[in-house]
């Protein structure tokens, strides 16, 4: 978790990411920062995130993605 | 056919209302269904088929790919872990034959119909050949409804959606009236459940879509009519007028092309409205976006979401794409790699948005103008941060939230003079006029439009920006409205509907712009 | 239930202030007061020639809808510099058309009138009930007069110019619909015999009367029209017309005249013209009324210079 704050922290730093719940439905992530941010979590923990999986509901706010990650996890 | 026209208002819609009245619950969504297919067959005629094929194509093929489905989570129970993922696999291919031969058979009727033409165009140009172009009238709606049906086979496949056994559904989600013609664009996820309620027409929703539709003929007949009466002079013969003049013209098309089209998708979500079901919006106050990206995620908003939901994710995560970023990723840098990505994506993107408005070159401009912001956007982001912060700028001042709104404005007003403009020569002729006789003195104000005609426009205006700051706000205007005192309401009403009357630029001597996006 | 019922009793209230206040505003916005007078004659539309300017329209043309789809006014400016105006409503029974004539002369000085035949046959207890609802309009002319708000509202601001679009038409209809018409033997198929009654034979002498009194040269004219018109018809007319010296153009005994080509110059299979169809018979009666050598040319008289300007509105209204 702290891990995935980290990288958030690295592509946006003026959000407090423990806090926020609309990351992408209030804009803070663009659909370009969730590329990147896609990249980073795949290469930082090793999942794949499918194209299914990214809907705003999955990346609203870092507790989600977190349990995006680990559900991802799982699969594997 | 214009959703603003009195045969639609008054005859179509009005009738249908009072018959669905009368119509048992059972039998509303077959009702909706028939005015439906009335509509389109009295508009396209016997091209009707085309909507029946597209829609039988992803009703069976989402049928099948559910089969499929099941079928694959009965094997999948009883096998290990190795063994599920091969089946998954075999499945998966199955499927995505499927689904690639829909896509194929619905794209190639749109690329007939709309594409065609200009395909051929261009080979005449590289080749210097002589084949014949001919006028091929389309299907009402063609460029709407494939891509609804698109949405909706890939969210079966996808399994995101599960796929529809009720066909009247389908047949209503492709073809239902208020949406056949200029959107929205909406997932079958928008609007299944809304068929479901069936509701009655009550007289809250009855009120609530009428006021909707009239707030959008407002827009329409007393600002962009009358805007009108400037935009097509300045588009026809721009040489004849100074480039700040053009650049007036384009402010004008712009804020008409807002009019007309959010105007539409007033008297759109309107008639849906009476009967009690809810559309999703297409547009959330574009015009204080403070760049490019956040102004398409708020313009045509369900049409931005079809290309990041079907174009702009499965190109930038696509194979190729993957494996190109990683290789980035290990020898630049992470930001380079995910920037390519992106860019790769987005430019599929833009080249389909840009080709989806219009087979032509402005249209492609158009949409490379747009896709070259947002990039330029994107990789300037860190570099206009730091220097903010460098020279002690705070960026979350309103002076610097309102140059951002005015910078996104303008740039936008270029875009939609590209758009405008009838052809290359012209678009660029203005662009360079703008930018050598650029000359404020020398702005021409009275083209088509007298003093009177620009206080109304002011006043009207203003009506909107004041509403539209209400809802930038999260207010919700109507139901605050609702709440005020008979009195008041009625006085509200009265005046919109008498300053309509009044106001509108119609009759003889104004030309109406023709529904614009029905074209596309 | 009660609810529904006070849902009910608030939307028809809601509907009568609304349609009070437009009236009200109907009567605000008309361009000349005078019209009022003429309330419940017929529609206001065909009043419009009381809006304009004193003694300037030359040319009045009378009768039904063959009238406002076969003459354009604007083309005869156009093409001869003549001034003319379509009074006109669809179904006219010819006692309306009397009086149309009588206020065209109230406010102008025409020298030609032209008249459509078809009036003298019809029935005034058979026009259909339908037409009736035109009288409406007469109560809400606001949709036709809207823009009137300019000369009213704001008044303090001088435009510079008086123009008003809402007259560019002068009384023509443009529809541009086509609907071949194929009932080529329309002359002769119909043996039924028809007479002019008695009455109607009246106001047409009223009329005669009238244009002499005036100095005004009558002339009577048939438009091309499949649905309605018979050899019988021709024959009484031109009997009619002889009887008081008056010229008759038969465009439908002399089809040679114009050459209507039905396939493509009829909106509706042969009852009325189209736009192309009016530009033919509109040319060709400019044609023949100027060689009477009473009409003047003002296309480049500086006081008739707003009809210049009604002419490029009156293109692009067309597109």
């Amino acid at each position: 978790m702290e891990k995935l704050i980290e990288i958030l922290e690295g592509l946006n730093p003026e959000v407090d990411y423990k806090t926020c719940e609309d990351l992408v439905d209030g804009r803070h992530l663009d659909s370009l920062t969730i590329l990147a941010l896609i990249s980073e979590i795949e290469e930082n923990f090793d999942v794949m995130i499918p194209t299914v999986e990214i809907i705003p509901d999955n990346f609203n706010s870092a507790k989600k993605i977190w349990k995006l990650i680990e559900r991802l996890e799982d699969d594997n | 056919m214009s959703y603003f026209s009195l045969k639609y208002l008054i005859i179509f819609l009005l009738t249908i209302v009072v018959v669905y009245i009368f119509t048992p619950k059972k039998l509303r969504n077959l009702l909706l269904l028939l005015a439906s297919y009335a509509l389109f067959i009295k508009v396209s005629k016997k091209l009707v088929v085309f909507l029946l094929l597209s829609t039988l194509s992803i009703y069976f093929s989402a049928l099948l790919m559910n089969k499929l489905d099941l079928k694959r989570n009965k094997e999948i129970e009883k096998v290990s872990k190795e063994e599920k993922k091969i089946i998954k696999e075999k499945y998966k291919s199955k499927k995505r034959i499927i689904l690639i031969l829909t896509i194929l058979f619905n794209v190639a009727f749109l690329f007939y119909f709309k594409y065609l033409n200009f395909f051929k165009e261009i080979i005449n140009i590289i080749f210097s050949s002589d084949l014949k172009i001919l006028k091929i009238i389309a299907p009402m709606g063609i460029s709407f409804y494939t891509l609804r049906a698109l949405s909706y086979v890939i969210d079966v496949y996808n399994e995101k959606e599960e796929a529809e056994r009720n066909i009247i559904k389908i047949m209503l989600y492709l073809s239902f009236f208020p949406i056949i013609l200029e959107g929205p664009i909406a997932s079958y996820a928008d609007v299944k459940n809304e068929f479901d309620k069936k509701s009655s027409v009550t007289y809250h929703n009855f009120c609530f879509g009428c006021q909707r539709i009239l707030y959008g003929l407002f827009k329409k007949l007393v600002i962009a009519d009358r805007l009108n009466q400037f935009v097509k002079i300045i588009f026809k013969s721009y040489m004849n007028y100074s480039g700040s003049t053009i650049f007036l013209g384009a402010i004008f098309y712009t804020i008409l092309l807002y009019m007309e089209f959010s105007g539409t998708m007033d008297v759109v979500n309107g008639s849906a409205e009476i009967f009690g079901i809810k559309l999703p919006e297409n547009f959330r106050q574009p015009f204080f976006s403070k760049n490019i990206s956040e102004f398409w995620s708020r313009w045509h908003i369900t049409l931005g979401l079809w290309f990041k939901n079907y174009i702009f994710y499965p190109v930038s995560l696509s194979k190729p794409v993957k494996k190109l970023s990683t290789f980035l990723r290990n020898k630049v840098s992470v930001r380079f790699s995910s920037l390519t990505m992106g860019a790769i994506a987005l430019f599929a993107v833009w080249t389909l948005n840009g080709l989806w408005h219009g087979a032509g070159f402005t249209y492609m401009l158009f949409g490379y103008y747009h896709f070259i912001l947002i990039l330029l956007g994107n990789i300037f982001e860190p570099l206009i941060i730091k220097t903010c912060d460098k020279l002690k700028i705070s960026r979350n001042t309103k002076i610097y939230k309102f140059l951002q709104i005015i910078k996104t404005s303008i740039l936008v007003f270029i875009g939609e003079l590209i758009f405008r403009a009838k052809n290359l020569t012209v678009a660029f002729g203005m662009l360079k006029r703008i930018f050598l006789n650029f000359n404020i003195t020398n702005t021409n104000f009275s083209i088509g439009l007298d003093i009177k005609d620009y206080i109304v426009l002011v006043f009207a205006l203003i009506i909107v920006l004041v509403i539209s700051i209400l809802k930038e706000k999260n207010m919700n205007v109507r139901e605050e409205l609702s709440k005020k005192h008979i009195v008041i309401r009625w006085i509200i009403y009265y005046a919109l509907i008498i300053g309509i009357i009044i106001f509108g630029a119609y009759g003889p001597g104004y030309a109406p712009v023709e529904p614009i996006y029905a074209d596309f | 239930m009660k609810n529904i019922m006070n849902n009910v009793f608030k939307s028809i209230i809601f509907m009568f202030i609304l349609l009070v206040l437009l009236g009200i505003l109907s009567y605000v916005l008309l361009t000349n007061k005078e019209n009022v007078k003429k309330y419940g004659i017929n529609v206001v539309s065909n009043n419009e020639i009381l809006s304009e300017e004193k003694n300037t329209i030359d040319v009045i043309a009378i009768g039904d809808s063959l009238i406002y789809s076969s003459i354009s006014p604007m083309i005869l400016w156009k093409n001869y510099g003549f001034t003319s105006f379509d009074c006109a409503s669809a179904a006219q029974v010819i006692s309306d058309t009397y009086k149309e004539l009588k206020y065209g002369v109230e406010t102008q000085k025409p020298k030609v009138v032209i008249m459509e035949a078809d009036v003298l046959f019809r029935n005034p207890k058979k026009v259909p009930w339908y037409y009736k609802f035109t009288k409406i309009e007469n109560y809400l002319s606001l949709f036709h007069h809207h823009n009137n708000w300019k000369k009213y509202l704001f008044s303090f601001i001088n435009t510079n110019s008086n123009f008003t679009k809402e007259n560019i038409f002068k009384g023509f209809k443009y529809i541009n619909k086509t609907k071949p018409g194929t009932n080529f033997n329309y002359m002769h198929a119909n043996t039924k015999k028809y007479v002019i009654s008695d009455e109607n034979a009246e106001y047409f002498e009223k009329i005669v009367d009238l244009c002499n009194e005036n100095d005004i040269k009558l002339l009577l004219v048939s438009f091309p029209n499949m649905r309605r018109w018979t050899y019988s018809k021709s024959e009484e007319a031109s009997e009619l017309a002889k009887k008081y010296n008056i010229e008759f153009i038969d465009f439908n005994k002399n089809q040679d005249l114009l050459n209507i080509d039905w396939k493509t110059e009829s909106r509706d299979g042969g009852g009325h013209l189209n736009y192309s169809g009016a530009i033919k018979a509109t040319n060709f009666i400019g044609e023949y009324i100027k060689k009477y050598g009473i009409l003047k040319d003002h296309r480049n008289d500086k006081k008739y210079n707003n009809w210049n300007e009604a002419y490029k509105y009156y293109i692009e209204s067309l597109k």
